[in-house]
């Protein structure tokens, strides 16, 4: 069940797993801001921006090819806008890399630079989640003063993801089993009407018993969480670094200046 | 078949990013509070709960008659106003949306903003108002008034929040593709998308019309006159596709000229506007940043078909915003270096711990 696979590698144990959810999830968006924040034919400039996210991967164990795959199944809105850009903006530019010169249509650098871009987002996207346990984001969202009802949502919502999704594939599997694909259209669609107002169904009336279930246990409205997070001194070089890097990548002349 | 339309971080620069977030933020905070209080206690998980509802609702596809290979499946944000109420839709789509983007990858970090407003807020919003307007009082309301409401109420907040994702890239200044044909795209594609979405609302909530009355608003069960009848089906279908020719007839009606105004724009855009830098705060940048860029180590080497590192910054605005070629080599062949080290050095890291615990 592929499901399971979503935030598989989150709860092994490495040195940036070790590290605090709330400098990477900063690092995480800083390193977004930086990213979007170049000029859109600004294509060879990115090239060092690969380095946070992959370090990220290699040292948290993350297999490459995962995250790779997830670019590929995500790309297809993104690929659509890149092949659109060509066509449009056709205004000769250069590009040069060494004593390669080439006179590129701008609209290939756009759509160069906007693949790249979506790339490293997805990467960093991947490294933050598949070595941070998403309770932990959440609790690091609460540390950072984000309101208490979307914040509970969040939990329920991760805690019954697996639960509810589980339920309707075993009711797909159930139908197609049955040659649903043989049926006629408008059968299949009832049926589709029915299985999924039936899990609607089931749904309120799990909530009901959930919510029994809390109040049964002593819930008062607040969500009861272990203090798992500390920031440590690894953290705050982890945080420096990161800091550093993102300023020389945004601005490579202070290398030298 | 139905394609996320999930806007990524790199379609919006940051000024747009920073307030649509605030926006969403405004939003979701008013809607929170209001759903509050038209939720009662023992409810409140249902928000979550209903959340993860949508994505197992997501598994349960439909493959389109006349349309081999492609399947329709549930989008949720419609269908959750019209039970909820579109304040308690709003939240719960919110919460979809941010574990789409953290768990899937689905919608950039910076583009969450616009995905709950194109996908929460508008759809919840103008759909459940279209949906009420259309249905009249909740309570006695008719099936096929239902339906029909249903369906339409799908396809305003499918194509409405789509409407907005070429406004927040058009005005982010990102792409150059025109406005207007990327709104007749869009708008064409979801029109489409909320037609299905649409049929697969109608089924649902003619399917809990029957079961559950009391989820829909209705006073009592009607088991009589909440059965699918095919006629009434087709009757519908026939309405709703009136709907949708009108709209796009309108549509159509306006399109045209806008495209022909682009690709006229566009000719003169290659004519004409070489490069317009979008605004005076980014020229200053990109000047600082190309007098900073040229600093005597990365240019050193007098470049042989290059041109003059030390060229104003005007003749280079001219031709490309920023050309360094060292520079560029340099910070290449830098990155391919640390990423080789940063490899090897994970890789002996890992074997050696491997080694240790074996």
């Amino acid at each position: 069940m592929h499901h399971s696979h979503l935030d598989r590698f989150a709860h092994e144990d490495s040195p940036v797993h070790r590290l605090d959810a709330r400098a990477k999830l900063v690092a995480v968006v800083a390193y977004t801001v930086v990213a979007i924040s170049f000029n859109r034919y600004a294509v060879t400039e990115l090239a060092p921006l690969a380095v946070l996210p992959l370090a990220m991967l290699w040292f948290g164990g993350i297999p490459t090819r995962f995250a790779l795959k997830r670019v590929l199944v995500l790309s297809p809105f993104i690929l659509f806008v890149c092949l659109l850009s060509p066509w449009y903006d056709r205004v000769p530019r250069e590009f040069a890399v060494g004593t390669w010169h080439v006179t590129l249509a701008g609209g290939w650098l756009t759509s160069v630079d906007i693949a790249a871009k979506f790339t490293l987002g997805v990467l960093a996207l991947t490294a933050l989640m598949s070595t941070t346990p998403f309770s932990l984001i959440i609790e690091s969202a609460r540390r950072f003063g984000a309101p208490r009802v979307l914040l509970m949502q969040l939990g329920f919502l991760y805690r019954y993801i697996f639960v509810l999704v589980d339920e309707a594939m075993r009711v797909r599997r159930a139908r197609d089993f049955r040659g649903a694909a043989l049926a006629p259209a408008g059968r299949r669609l009832t049926a589709v009407g029915g299985i999924i107002g039936n899990l609607f169904v089931r749904t309120l009336d799990r909530s009901e018993r959930i919510h029994l279930a809390m109040t049964a246990r002593g819930w008062t409205g607040t969500p009861p969480g272990l203090d798992l997070l500390r920031f440590r001194w690894t953290d705050a070089v982890f945080l420096i670094a990161s800091a550093a890097y993102l300023v020389l990548c945004r601005w490579p002349g202070l290398w030298k200046g | 078949m139905i394609l996320a339309m999930h806007m990524a971080n790199e379609l919006l620069n940051i000024p747009i990013a920073a307030v649509t977030i605030l926006i969403a933020a405004g939003f979701v905070a008013i809607a929170a509070a209001l759903a509050r209080r038209s939720l009662t206690t023992e409810r409140l998980p249902l928000m979550g709960v209903v959340g993860a509802f949508v994505f197992a609702a997501q598994m349960i596809n439909f493959t389109l008659p006349g349309m081999p290979g492609t399947s329709g499946h549930l989008g949720g944000g419609v269908l959750l106003a019209i039970i909820l109420g579109p304040w308690a839709a709003i939240v719960a789509m919110a919460a979809i949306l941010v574990v789409q983007c953290l768990l899937f990858q689905d919608g950039g970090l910076l583009a969450l903003g616009c995905n709950i407003l194109n996908m929460g807020v508008v759809p919840c919003l103008t759909g459940w108002g279209l949906y009420r307007a259309l249905l009249g009082p909740v309570s006695t309301a008719r099936p096929w008034r239902q339906y029909l409401a249903a369906w339409a109420a799908c396809i305003l907040g499918v194509a409405g929040g789509a409407a907005l994702v070429p406004f927040e890239a058009g005005f982010s200044g990102v792409l150059r593709v025109p406005t207007v044909s990327f709104l007749a795209l869009m708008v064409g594609v979801h029109l489409i998308i909320g037609f299905v979405e649409g049929l697969i609302t109608f089924v649902v909530v003619a399917y809990l019309r029957q079961v559950r009355p009391v989820s829909l608003g209705l006073a009592a069960a009607d088991a009589s006159g909440g059965r699918l009848s095919r006629g009434m089906v087709a009757a519908s279908l026939l309405a709703t596709a009136a709907l949708l020719a009108a709209v796009v007839a309108w549509f159509a009606s306006a399109s045209p000229d806008g495209l022909e105004w682009c690709t006229t724009e566009h000719r003169w855009a290659g004519a004409d506007r070489a490069v317009e830098e979008p605004s005076s705060a980014v020229a200053a940048v990109n000047a600082w940043q190309t007098r900073w860029s040229l600093m005597p180590d990365y240019s050193r080497r007098p470049a042989p078909l290059g041109e003059d590192p030390a060229a104003p910054a005007s003749t280079t605005a001219a031709k490309a915003s920023v050309v360094k070629p060292w520079g560029s080599l340099a910070g290449l062949l830098g990155t391919a270096v640390t990423l080789g080290i940063v490899w090897s050095a994970a890789t002996l890291l890992r074997r050696r711990k491997t080694i240790r615990s074996s």
